[in-house]
């Protein structure tokens, strides 16, 4: 992702009055061309009834600027994604390092676990 | 000076659910605060992947026990929009009574729970007893107490009559009026405007600055609220957001405490303008399966609740997501910890009304 354009465009959001409503990860599972599957981030922006998205799509290990300098709730949503997904998330305000949640699977979320869970399941990942 | 860190939680006297917050003290006075949560997370999330899209609205219904309803409207309604589904007007009005309830005694549980926590146990009794007679209504109207299975992909599965929908605003009007005398005492008692009155403010620039939803942002003077989007049939009622302006734990209180004849006012009119007829449809047969994807919002009593769903064409889903008002005022409930006393902690966590089983799903 083009780190510079993307900051500048949730600069855009702050300035604008818009609210951070809700920053969403949904993983690609790997395939031929994506040997490594990727994530689809979506940043959403709400403002009267208004409501936008920013979307990105990234990459197992690509660098993903923190937006919680220009919104102070980002970091929970950042958290949560470099968690429960693997988003690598960098420069986030507060960082919790891996002690948001609990979970018994390491990165429940990444797409190699969830082929892999599925597989398990017998069903075509 | 030197820093102590108290931790609080995941067990503590005020906390209904599970949370912990690392304080970091200075003498009396709190300067940070580090949450930790996932003690009751559950990756219900997860569980499209074994769970078919007819089923899993029982499984969003389970996220919470007080919102269950909210939530099992909000999956059918983005599912309903995934799949262009149009949904009897019946039906829709059925689900903004049973949302509305749903407001009602879940700010009737919250301010029996504040009551507890500042010390008021009288007045917890008097809202819990209430709060009973709103959900004898769910369970007459649904069959169920907390977890009611009544809307579904297309529409809601059971009917209430036109007598039995009369009957029911004359019971809500009532309780309203019988409930009065226990909003009076929230908003006029010496003793809790003591405790609460100018306590944890937060300001209308902080309220924006970390994207505070539902009562929080609207006892900060903001008039966010996800029914003055115009969704869901609100735009046929005479709908204004409460607003209170001192930002305060006690402004909070009193938002909720108003909201409570606000929903009552609001089934009334719902009542009054929504088509007669009982046999009327409630469902709309849904036939094929889901492709595309969606953002859908609702008003939950805690605030704005957001739902992503992805779906690729075949049972499963390829993803859900709940974004709980809870989770989004997280960041609110750290703002107004820094800097106040210890023993203000729990009341400041209390008025966010959290709901970590939400947050965590």
């Amino acid at each position: 992702m083009d780190r510079k354009a993307f900051l500048g465009r949730v600069g855009e959001y702050q300035k604008d009055g818009w609210r951070l409503a809700i920053i969403n990860a949904t993983s690609i599972l790997p395939t031929e061309a994506m040997e490594h599957g990727a994530f689809d981030v979506s940043w959403s922006f709400a403002k009267d009834g208004a409501f936008e998205h920013l979307r990105e799509q990234i990459l197992p290990g690509e660098e993903v600027p923190s937006i919680s300098g220009l919104f102070g709730a980002a970091f929970l949503y950042e958290n949560e994604m470099r968690e429960l997904f693997g988003v690598n998330v960098t420069g986030i305000a507060l960082d919790l390092k891996g002690q948001l949640y609990k979970t018994a699977t390491i990165v429940p979320f990444a797409p190699s676990a969830i082929r892999a869970r599925l597989e398990a399941m017998g069903k075509k990942a | 000076m030197k820093r102590t860190v108290v931790p609080m939680g995941p067990q503590h006297p005020v906390l209904p659910e599970p949370i912990v917050l690392d304080l970091v003290l200075e003498d009396e006075k709190v300067v940070d605060a580090i949450p930790t949560i996932g003690y009751i997370h559950r990756g219900l999330e997860m569980m499209v992947e074994r769970v078919e899209f007819t089923e899993f609205g029982y499984v969003v219904e389970r996220i919470c026990g007080i919102c269950s309803f909210m939530h099992g409207m909000g999956y059918a309604v983005a599912m309903e929009k995934i799949m262009a589904v149009e949904v009897p007007e019946r039906a829709s009005w059925l689900r903004l009574i049973w949302a509305e309830m749903s407001r009602i005694h879940s700010h009737l549980l919250w301010l029996g729970l504040g009551a507890d926590a500042f010390g008021f146990e009288n007045l917890f009794m008097h809202c819990w007893r209430t709060r009973e007679e709103v959900l004898d209504i769910f369970e007459k109207t649904t069959g169920g107490r907390i977890i009611f299975s009544v809307n579904r992909i297309g529409g809601v599965r059971r009917d209430i009559s036109d007598s039995e929908l009369v009957a029911i605003v004359e019971k809500l009007q009532q309780l309203g009026a019988g409930f009065a005398e226990t909003a009076r005492i929230f908003e006029t008692d010496p003793s809790i405007r003591h405790r609460l009155g100018g306590v944890g403010i937060l300001t209308r620039e902080d309220a924006h600055a970390v994207d505070a939803v539902g009562p929080m942002a609207r006892a900060s003077g903001i008039p966010l609220d996800t029914r003055l989007t115009g969704t869901y049939l609100y735009d046929h009622l005479d709908f204004e957001p409460v607003l209170e302006t001192a930002g305060d734990c006690l402004a909070r209180v009193v938002v909720r405490v108003r909201e409570i004849s606000q929903s009552i006012d609001l089934i009334r009119q719902a009542v009054q303008r929504m088509p007669k007829g009982e046999g009327a449809p409630i469902e709309t047969k849904v036939r094929g399966l889901p492709t595309g994807e969606t953002f859908e919002r609702l008003e939950q009593p805690r605030g704005e609740v957001i739902y992503y769903i992805k779906a690729n064409g075949t049972k499963y889903l390829e993803r859900f997501r709940a974004r709980t008002p809870t989770f989004a005022n997280i960041p609110a409930m750290i703002k107004l910890v820094k800097g106040c006393d210890l023993a203000d902690v729990p009341n400041i966590i209390m008025t966010i009304d959290p709901c970590i089983s939400c947050t965590e799903r």
